[in-house]
């Protein structure tokens, strides 16, 4: 009897019995034991013992069924998550938290990711305030040449000037640089020239 | 040993006879820009600005016919019969100028005379690089004092036209480029620029805005420069009254203007994003600005030469 019960205990460790057997083997407590000794064979066997070794597994887990109130049953929830309400209901608590903390995490990637790109933008537009790009196209009344458009690096303001004379300013020096990319173009009839033309751009402001 | 260095001498000796100095290379390319018919797509460079354009070169009826069209953007095109060159612009009427250049892809003394820049430019050769799917020889022009920029050129090793170009400044950075893409060497004049030469093109335009200037002169100007205009007209885009000096070493150019002081102040130096510079200096109630894409102390040093001739 001890040789066949060791026999199909081993046979149900493999998951090579049927249903009516397996039931037989839970009523069977004394060889609950071997059930347990074979599974740590295995798991010895292919190398999948865990760190720490809860030994009497299934009598804790029927310890805190017992200890379990009734009333949280159902919530105690999926029979997959049944393993991992291994210990206590300390434990079983964590399970819930566990994945609203992953969710948790997800979101505060995401968010990081948001805030990355929203102060990265931030720094981007105000490095690109701090260097405007003062595009003018003023096209003169009369001339022999068309006009050309300049891009110009910040304007060099020394004396903290208001805003209106600052444009003024800007206008003044637009004019000098646009002169001297339309008369390249007149000279060029005389003589050589440098290659500063410019293409038109639409005023931005 | 001594047959194994004996070998390379003989390999290497011939391969040297055959190179030429920087300086022929760049006789050769202005020669082949006048010459040589073709189809260049270049891309040009510029403080973030890309254009791509199309140029094409040729000979029609013994004539000197070229084409550029600025592809991006509002119609930008330019056509140049012999000396006259027609802009074809988006909105305006076109307009015809005497010019034995199209301004605006290489610096027109490419296509000249390259002795002139030697006073102010030592040619280097430098190494050899691949662009627009050619084997390209690189020269270096290196300035001779600190009042220019160097640049560099890669001339195509068949026909010596030029493959690309960079304008830097002393730390290296790149202030303009111009890279040719595709370079395509044609037999017979494009079709385009046969119907360009039979096309009739408006007349030159007088310059009837250049009124002799006064006699502005200076008592320095860096090795190389030269006045090349002086005259008195309005500022094309704030209408103000200004005598105007024109100055080029034949790469660099710089203007220099006379003007009554604004009401604002201008700034005294400012560096545009693509090198163009602007020094200004108020003489009691007189402004002199120079504008031009050389280092600042060269715009500076300009301005406090100006002096006035009287005019005998």
């Amino acid at each position: 009897m001890e040789k066949t019960g060791q026999e199909w205990v081993s046979a149900s460790v493999d998951g090579e019995t049927n249903r009516q057997t397996l039931a037989e083997l839970a009523a069977d407590t004394g060889s609950h034991a071997t059930w347990q000794r074979y599974h740590l064979i295995g798991d010895a066997m292919r190398d999948e013992l865990p760190q720490a070794m809860p030994l009497d597994l299934s009598s804790r887990i029927a310890a805190a069924l017992e200890l379990e109130p009734t009333v949280l049953a159902p919530k105690a929830a999926s029979a997959s998550m049944a393993a991992d309400a291994s210990s206590d209901a300390a434990s079983q608590k964590s399970a819930v938290v566990v994945p609203f903390m992953r969710q948790l995490g997800q979101y505060g990637i995401a968010a990081a990711v948001a805030l990355i790109a929203v102060v990265g933008v931030q720094n981007y537009q105000t490095a690109d305030e701090t260097q405007p790009l003062p595009v003018l196209n003023t096209r003169p009344l009369v001339g022999t040449a068309t006009p050309v458009s300049l891009q110009t690096g910040p304007v060099v303001n020394q004396n903290q000037a208001s805003n209106e004379q600052l444009l003024e300013q800007r206008r003044r020096i637009n004019a000098y640089l646009q002169d001297h990319m339309l008369q390249q173009r007149l000279n060029s009839g005389v003589v050589v020239d440098d290659n500063t033309e410019e293409t038109l751009i639409p005023v931005k402001r | 040993m001594r047959f194994i260095l004996l070998a390379l001498v003989a390999l290497v000796l011939p391969a040297h006879a055959e190179d030429l100095s920087a300086k022929a290379w760049l006789e050769n390319m202005s020669r082949a820009l006048n010459q040589e018919q073709f189809k260049m797509s270049v891309i040009h460079l510029q403080a973030d600005h890309i254009r791509p354009m199309v140029y094409l070169h040729g000979k029609v009826n013994g004539q000197e016919v070229a084409f550029l069209e600025h592809l991006n953007g509002p119609t930008k095109n330019a056509v140049r019969i012999g000396n006259t060159v027609t802009f074809i612009e988006h909105d305006q009427p076109a307009i015809s100028i005497n010019a034995d250049r199209i301004q605006g892809l290489w610096p027109a003394i490419f296509a000249g005379n390259i002795a002139e820049l030697e006073s102010g430019y030592q040619f280097v050769l430098g190494g050899r690089s691949r662009i627009a799917g050619r084997p390209g020889q690189l020269i270096r022009f290196i300035p001779t004092d600190a009042h220019r920029y160097p640049l560099q050129v890669w001339l195509d090793m068949d026909t010596f036209l030029p493959l690309r170009y960079e304008l830097l400044t002393d730390e290296k950075e790149l202030l303009e480029q111009i890279m040719v893409v595709e370079l395509i060497v044609l037999q017979e004049p494009a079709a385009l620029l046969v119907e360009a030469a039979k096309q009739e093109w408006p007349p030159v335009v007088n310059q009837l805005d250049r009124h002799d200037g006064q006699n502005w002169n200076f008592s320095w100007l860096p090795q190389g420069y030269r006045i090349v205009a002086r005259d008195h007209h309005r500022l094309m885009g704030s209408q103000e009254a200004v005598e105007y000096v024109a100055l080029t070493d034949g790469i660099a150019s710089i203007s220099v203007y006379v003007g009554r002081a604004g009401s604002v102040p201008m700034p005294e130096e400012l560096m545009t994003r693509n090198g163009l510079g602007l020094v200004t200096e108020k003489v009691g109630n007189a402004e002199v600005v120079a504008v031009g894409r050389v280092p600042m102390a060269t715009l500076s040093r300009i301005i406090r030469s100006l002096t006035l001739d009287n005019p005998s």
